[in-house]
């Protein structure tokens, strides 16, 4: 018995040895975490800001890792856990846009920074998710999923709950947490479900589609829908949506802005990922009579898009606004993922740029107002042109953006989106299809209702009490260069499309 | 020897009572239990698989990550529910709304 495993021993430390090479991004930012952690303990005192430097070097760093790892050629890792390619390294170079722009936030927050708890552990947190949204996006193996998962989600709730200064920040931390461990029991009873079946953990492994295609339909199909459900989460898409709202509004604004941002991201990459093996969904059987994966998404993606769109109008809260509408865009971004090809994958990247800086951008400025005035509400935002006026031109600049329109990177990527969908019309010509970019081109025009009442209070109504005196914060700063990417993206954008 | 079956009703069982744990508790800690429920059905239809995957052994190793894994998630949980006591003086999730539309 001992000696069938013997022999094994030598083969899979090379194996491992040889994978090591592929893995220094995920090196450097567990040794970051360390470090920062470190720093935190040791000289919290003497340099406060000694961590908040680390982690920007940290995430600098990893950054160049990922760029170096651009021209791999797709090679998997550590016995088939992982996968390096070209996917994954865009990927991962997102998240680290993503993580730097968090940093400076929390750097620049004032009640972040005034907490008694400082915001050392914060940073060490933020690297720890990190590194679960880069597993997420290279695992291949449903153990790494759920692992890649949990990380992420255990830290955001971290993250969510981090200053508990009041009782909305908690009850948010509390409600994400108690939605996410149940979607995540879900997941992971999907999960063994599928392993039962297919006798495979490895997603790619020829016998995982074709064996789970041969069980009776009441089970996959079953075990499918439940693995979903984690990702539906992850993605905030209807019916898993509820937390969102609640969360964005109660989270302080970076959290807020980085839950928005990255771990979305991540999620639709880990969705490419499990939707890959039954590529074309016709052929290997998952869109039979009975089932239908490409309509179990077209219906996800109509029904996010209405209620994140119509969800908006009634909301008063900024950042609620912001919530339901970052529903809406993901219910938008799903439409590219119907031609599962590489321009669609193209389309999509190009979407989650813009889509971050915008998102980011518009967390920012919410922030800074609320910090000088402490108004959340766009009723309360009357009369705020005339003392904010470079902030509110540069939130007009984010909020047209958001709706799509041109002079500005919003558009760019609204228009690769709709080509990929009726590019998927084309070749499938199914109503659903056309029904999708009808609900897509609806809600686009129904989120200018509610965009555009912040600049109609902002600047065209005069409110009592006068605001007066701004001075240049670091995060107007951030906040301009953010507005001048966004329209530097619409003239020139090569930079972006070189990199997919 | 026990049949496969049998593990797999007791996990659907297990995961079905924790599910109504989860839906109709009225005590945050009675739902962290229920999803406890729901996670050990996982694991349990995990090890009871993985008797045919002796070569490669991953319905075991899966069920040693998730149950690491469910601890850490617990952890984090209740220290939050610990928070929200403080604020709220309670943990009966239909009282804490100040969070809604």
């Amino acid at each position: 018995m001992m000696n069938d495993f013997i022999q094994n021993i030598s083969p899979s430390i090379n194996d491992t040895i040889r994978s090591l090479s592929l893995f220094y991004p995920e090196i450097g930012i567990a040794t970051g975490f360390i470090l920062v952690v470190l720093a935190d303990l040791f000289f919290h005192r003497r340099s406060p800001q000694a961590s908040f430097m680390l982690t920007i070097l940290c995430l600098a760093l990893v950054g160049c890792l990922n760029f170096s790892q651009l021209g791999y050629p797709a090679e998997a890792a550590f016995g088939g856990m992982i996968i390096v390619d070209r996917l994954a390294v865009v990927f991962k170079i997102i998240f680290c846009f993503v993580s730097v722009l968090f940093v400076l936030f929390v750097r620049y927050n004032q009640s972040l920074q005034n907490s008694s708890k400082g915001t050392g552990d914060l940073y060490s947190i933020l690297l720890a998710v990190h590194l679960g949204l880069h597993l997420m996006v290279m695992s291949q193996n449903l153990v790494m999923i759920y692992l890649s998962l949990e990380m992420v989600s255990v830290g955001s709730y971290l993250m969510v709950g981090y200053l508990s200064g009041n009782p909305k920040q908690s009850e948010a931390a509390m409600k994400y947490a108690l939605f996410g461990a149940v979607c995540s029991a879900f997941m992971l009873y999907g999960m063994s479900l599928l392993y039962g079946f297919t006798g495979s953990l490895e997603i790619y492994s020829p016998q995982f589609a074709s064996f789970l295609i041969t069980t009776p339909f009441a089970s996959w199909g079953l075990g499918l829908i439940m693995l979903l459900t984690g990702i539906a989460f992850k993605l905030s898409l209807v019916p898993f949506h509820f937390w969102s709202p609640d969360v964005y509004e109660g989270a302080p604004t970076p959290v807020t802005a980085f839950l928005s941002t990255g771990p979305k991201i991540a999620g639709f990459a880990l969705l490419i990922r499990i939707l890959a093996p039954f590529q074309p969904f016709n052929l290997s059987g998952i869109d039979s009579s009975i089932f239908s994966m490409t309509t179990v998404l077209a219906v996800m993606a109509i029904a996010s898009m209405v209620v994140g769109n119509f969800g908006a109008i009634w909301q008063n809260n900024v950042k609620r606004v912001l919530a339901y509408s970052s529903i809406g865009h993901t219910g938008f971004m799903l439409m590219a993922l119907f031609v599962f090809s590489a321009s669609g994958f193209k389309a999509l990247i190009f979407y989650m740029v813009i889509y971050s800086i915008m998102n980011m951008a518009a967390f920012m400025i919410v922030d800074e107002i609320e910090e000088r005035t402490g108004k959340q509400n766009i009723d309360d935002y009357k009369g705020l042109g005339k003392s904010f006026t470079v902030l509110m031109i540069a939130m007009v600049v984010v909020l047209v953006s958001l709706t799509g329109l041109p002079p500005t990177a919003g558009f760019t990527a609204k228009f690769l989106i709709f080509s990929a969908a009726i590019e998927a019309y084309n070749l499938s010509g199914s109503a659903l299809m056309m029904i999708v970019i009808i609900t897509g081109a609806i809600s686009t025009v129904v989120s200018l209702f509610y965009y555009f009442r912040i600049p109609l209070n902002a600047f065209l109504r005069t409110g009592e009490n006068q605001v007066t005196g701004i001075k240049g914060s670091p995060k107007v700063y951030i906040t301009l260069f953010l507005v001048f990417l966004l329209i530097f993206f619409i003239l020139f954008p090569s930079p972006i499309q070189k990199l997919l | 020897m026990i049949p496969l079956s049998h593990f797999m009703f007791i996990s659907a069982v297990l995961f079905c009572l924790g599910l109504y744990a989860v839906l109709t508790k009225r005590n945050a800690i009675q739902v962290l239990i229920g999803i406890e429920f729901m996670i050990n059905a996982a694991i349990l239809n995990f090890v009871a698989f993985g008797r045919f995957d002796k070569a490669t052994g991953g319905g075991q190793m899966f069920a040693l990550f998730t149950i690491v894994l469910a601890a850490a998630g617990v952890a984090v949980a209740l220290a939050i529910i610990l928070n929200v006591y403080k604020h709220f003086r309670t943990i009966n999730p239909a009282k804490i709304d100040s969070l809604k539309d």
